[in-house]
């Protein structure tokens, strides 16, 4: 099945440590967590996006008998609606750096939405103890890099996780796939999934010249890597970066030439604050007009003022 | 005073009606935001073992 959807099918070999010939390395600890996190009893069990599995029923490999009940869950989620993209880039070498881009085209609620970034090993011909014969293993898991919380939530954002892992001597770097999947912790619910061959990373997408794990706008073509707040985000790419989000400018308003306006309408911002707790990204740092330990009353009176002194 | 309450007199019956071209717009968007929708692709945790 993998062969007749390469583009939408994926999967993840956990090899069961008991079920590992000793000679075999295909078993890592990891096994162990994710088998737990969806309550495996035994071998096989299958998982499909997290939700629907089957359990046993084709032992010593004879997976045909199953191909009917595989191609109905398949089917069944196939191109469903979801509001994320993945895409992985990175640079191959001895150690390998990567970059896992989550793109929102919607909103959902970040609550207990994780990011999983797995390494595996695909096509190794191995031998089948059980079944007596050699197969070809597909995407054996060689690693599980890392769990991390996804914090965006709305549709037009993004959010990148990068990291380095080492190339183990034993495996065959042709056949080494990063796989990057966004999962709900408490549902199960895998709501999307990429997998790249390492070998077809690109490493700079945008081609400024800077490598994606240096670049502080990685997908936007700033080769001067200007960063006018020194936060690490260019300001090709950053949306408070202190030149429109300047003190007292609380709506990011500006005028045609892109100079901030100050004026009625940060201070009827200010107040929404204040009384609604309303606020957005970029606010937090422009918030204490008089810059004192608080944000109250007294800071839209030094506004107000500030506007009425003609002061910006 | 009274200026005040007749311009709301006149400006009320005009403040629901929509712009058709607006909605013609919301429409439009409503239809490239599902086509550009991303799609599930679907995964596999494949619990197995060679013994």
């Amino acid at each position: 099945m993998l062969d007749d959807y390469p583009e939408t099918l994926m999967n993840i070999e956990w090899h069961n440590p008991s079920f590992t010939p000793g000679n075999s390395d295909f078993d890592i600890p990891e096994y162990s967590s994710r088998a737990s996190m969806y309550g495996v009893g035994g071998i096989p069990h299958t998982q499909w996006n997290g939700v629907q599995e089957t359990v046993g029923g084709y032992a010593n490999g004879n997976w045909q008998a199953f191909i009917g009940t595989f191609t109905s869950l398949y089917n069944s989620m196939v191109g469903e609606e979801t509001p994320y993209e993945i895409s992985i880039n990175g640079y191959a070498g001895s150690e390998v750096s990567y970059d896992v881009t989550i793109s929102m085209d919607a909103d959902m609620s970040n609550s207990n939405q994780k990011v999983d970034i797995f390494v595996v090993e695909d096509n190794i011909w191995s031998y089948w103890t059980g079944a007596s014969q050699y197969h070809n293993a597909r995407n054996v898991a060689r690693d599980w890099l890392t769990t991390q919380d996804l914090t965006i939530s709305t549709a037009g954002e993004s959010e990148t996780f990068s990291g380095t892992f080492d190339m183990d001597e034993d495996w065959n770097a042709d056949s080494i796939k990063i796989i990057a999947i966004v999962q709900n912790y408490v549902s199960k619910q895998v709501y999307q999934v990429t997998a790249v061959n390492i070998n077809d990373m690109n490493p700079d997408i945008d081609d400024d010249g800077i490598l994606n794990g240096e670049d502080n706008c990685i997908d936007i073509f700033n080769p001067g890597q200007e960063d006018y707040d020194n936060d690490l985000i260019g300001d090709a790419c950053d949306p408070c970066d202190n030149l429109v989000y300047i003190l007292g400018n609380l709506n990011g308003d500006t005028d045609e030439n892109g100079i901030p306006v100050i004026d009625i309408m940060d201070v009827l911002s200010l107040v929404d604050f204040l009384i609604f707790d309303d606020s957005y990204e970029c606010q937090d740092p422009i918030l204490n007009i008089n810059g004192d330990e608080f944000v109250n009353v007294v800071d839209v009176i030094a506004l107000v003022q500030s506007i009425l002194n003609g002061d910006n | 005073m009274n200026k005040i309450y007749y311009l709301l007199l006149i400006t009320l019956p005009f403040a629901q009606q929509l712009d058709p071209v607006d909605v013609a717009l919301d429409e439009l968007r409503t239809v490239v935001e599902t086509a550009s929708r991303s799609n599930q692709r679907v995964f596999v945790d494949d619990f197995t073992g060679l013994l």
